[in-house]
């Protein structure tokens, strides 16, 4: 599968004098040299995010001479991103990123054509943006912005370079699917809502960002310049504590929804929020520090612990699929306050929904009203009949 | 009978506190319960995680693991 690829990139014109001059040390290495060079200059390339990982990988895509550089980004630059986020400074502190980022990128390399979408990219938008350009790289924070890119690459036949950082974690690959596997040939679903913290919520160690970055901005250039065996059907699982880099081979899936032979998905998802369960800012503060897994769950029932499991859908929901010893209180009467009283104070309650979105908003009312020990259980029911008793019915 | 070989990557391998397991032929999810019930750390991880048998993504956790095969253990996030 990583055999070298024909070049991403057709070649531009050829280099001026101060171009040669700029460009000499890629020039002299043979498999690079004035074609690889030509190559890097006619390319666009457009980065999703130019935050942690944008922040190297735009770097060292501008001075590599990238002919253009897009950037997808609408948030501004905040304190607390300077950590890590090191194509912002401080005199960049509350200026849009896409500016920021702009601003550093023609100090480091004045040749490069910087296109800026500062738009939060979405279905209404990503096929048009992303059709402009040869490469896509992706350094976007959050699932469902990255499942969004994946249908969105495959479905216009794009490669695009993936990259995802958490603590001392980091993984990266190339995503190609007219060549190997997609995101969801490898991670067909997105966790449970609330499962996995964002760097947020869990940290960072601000130069993992350097190493998975460059891993990405080594892996476009080598696409569009036709070198070396491309990180297709690969996965590299970086460990910053043990140092260690790890290769994991990935084939493609031949169920993948969507980058299958019979895709059941042939054009983007109507929103990608909803299938990532994505829930509001109190329900997953409530929800920090205070889910469960499914898993947990049984392992409570079967050491015989005593807790009140409350299950907070509709009637009709609950007469489909229930977690045993389940209580039904719709969230509706948590929102009013009328669940309240029904609530043994004596005993730990456990929330679950079908999903694990509304038990987070309900987690967050019981919390409120002083129910600390409360918690909710990740992926709600639909994780129960997936991962401890598959003979149940899903909805 | 052949074993299945797990392999645990990034913070499942932290939890499992060993870089590979073998383990008896059976469902995934029956694999991984009984994972969970060696080590308590492994049941906040493994929810989140992707498996890979011999390479390819699990999207049916009912499906039976063959002995021989290797089950890589992923955990996913989306930092960046």
């Amino acid at each position: 599968m990583s055999a070298t690829l024909k070049p991403l990139v057709e070649q531009g014109p050829e280099l001026s004098v101060d171009e040669v001059r700029r460009y000499s040390r890629h020039l002299i290495i043979p498999d690079v040299g004035m074609s690889g060079q030509r190559r890097l200059m006619n390319a666009k390339v457009l980065c999703v995010g130019a935050g942690g990982l944008g922040s190297p990988a735009l770097m060292y895509l501008a001075a590599a001479g990238i002919g253009t550089l897009g950037i997808v980004e609408f948030d501004t630059v905040d304190e607390s991103n300077l950590q890590r986020q090191i194509i912002h400074g401080q005199s960049d502190i509350g200026k849009s990123k896409a500016v920021s980022a702009k601003e550093a990128i023609a100090e480091i390399n004045p040749f490069v054509n910087v296109v800026l979408h500062e738009v939060r990219l979405d279905v209404d938008n990503v096929m048009e943006i992303f059709a402009q350009y040869d490469l896509i790289v992706d350094g976007t924070d959050n699932f469902a912005t990255r499942y969004l890119v994946n249908d969105a690459a495959v479905l216009l036949k794009k490669p695009y370079v993936w990259g995802s950082i958490y603590r001392f974690d980091g993984q990266a690959s190339v995503f190609w699917s007219e060549h190997g596997p997609c995101y969801r040939c490898l991670y067909p679903e997105p966790p449970p809502p609330g499962m996995v913290p964002s760097c947020a919520e869990g940290g960072v160690l601000g130069v993992l960002c350097a190493s998975i970055g460059s891993i990405q901005t080594t892996e476009a250039i080598k696409l569009i310049a036709g070198i070396g065996e491309p990180l297709i059907g690969e996965l590299i699982v970086y460990d910053a504590l043990e140092m260690e880099y790890r290769k994991v081979k990935i084939r493609k899936d031949p169920k993948c929804p969507i980058c299958s032979d019979s895709p059941s998905q042939t054009e983007l998802l109507p929103d990608y929020e909803s299938f990532c369960g994505a829930i509001s800012d109190g329900a997953a503060e409530a929800a920090s520090g205070s889910t469960i897994s499914v898993v947990e769950l049984k392992a409570k029932m079967d050491g015989k612990e005593k807790f009140m499991l409350i299950d907070v859908r509709e009637p009709g929901e609950f007469e489909i699929v229930r977690i045993p010893g389940s209580i039904l209180i719709p969230k509706q009467e948590f929102l009013n306050g009328s669940a309240l009283e029904k609530l043994p104070q004596d005993l730990p309650i456990i929330l679950h929904c079908k999903s694990g979105v509304r038990s987070a908003e309900c987690l967050a009312v019981l919390k409120q009203a002083g129910f600390s020990d409360a918690t909710h259980v990740a992926g709600g029911v639909l994780a129960w009949a997936k991962q401890i008793d598959s003979s149940l019915p899903t909805y | 009978m052949d074993l299945v070989e797990i392999k645990f990557y990034a913070a499942a391998r932290e939890a499992a506190g060993v870089p590979h397991v073998h383990v008896q032929p059976d469902s995934i999810e029956e694999i991984i319960a009984s994972l969970i019930k060696s080590s308590g750390e492994l049941a906040r991880v493994l929810p989140q995680c992707s498996y890979l048998i011999d390479e390819v993504a699990v999207r049916d956790r009912s499906i039976q693991v063959k002995g021989g095969s290797r089950i890589d253990v992923l955990p996913q996030f989306a930092g960046g």
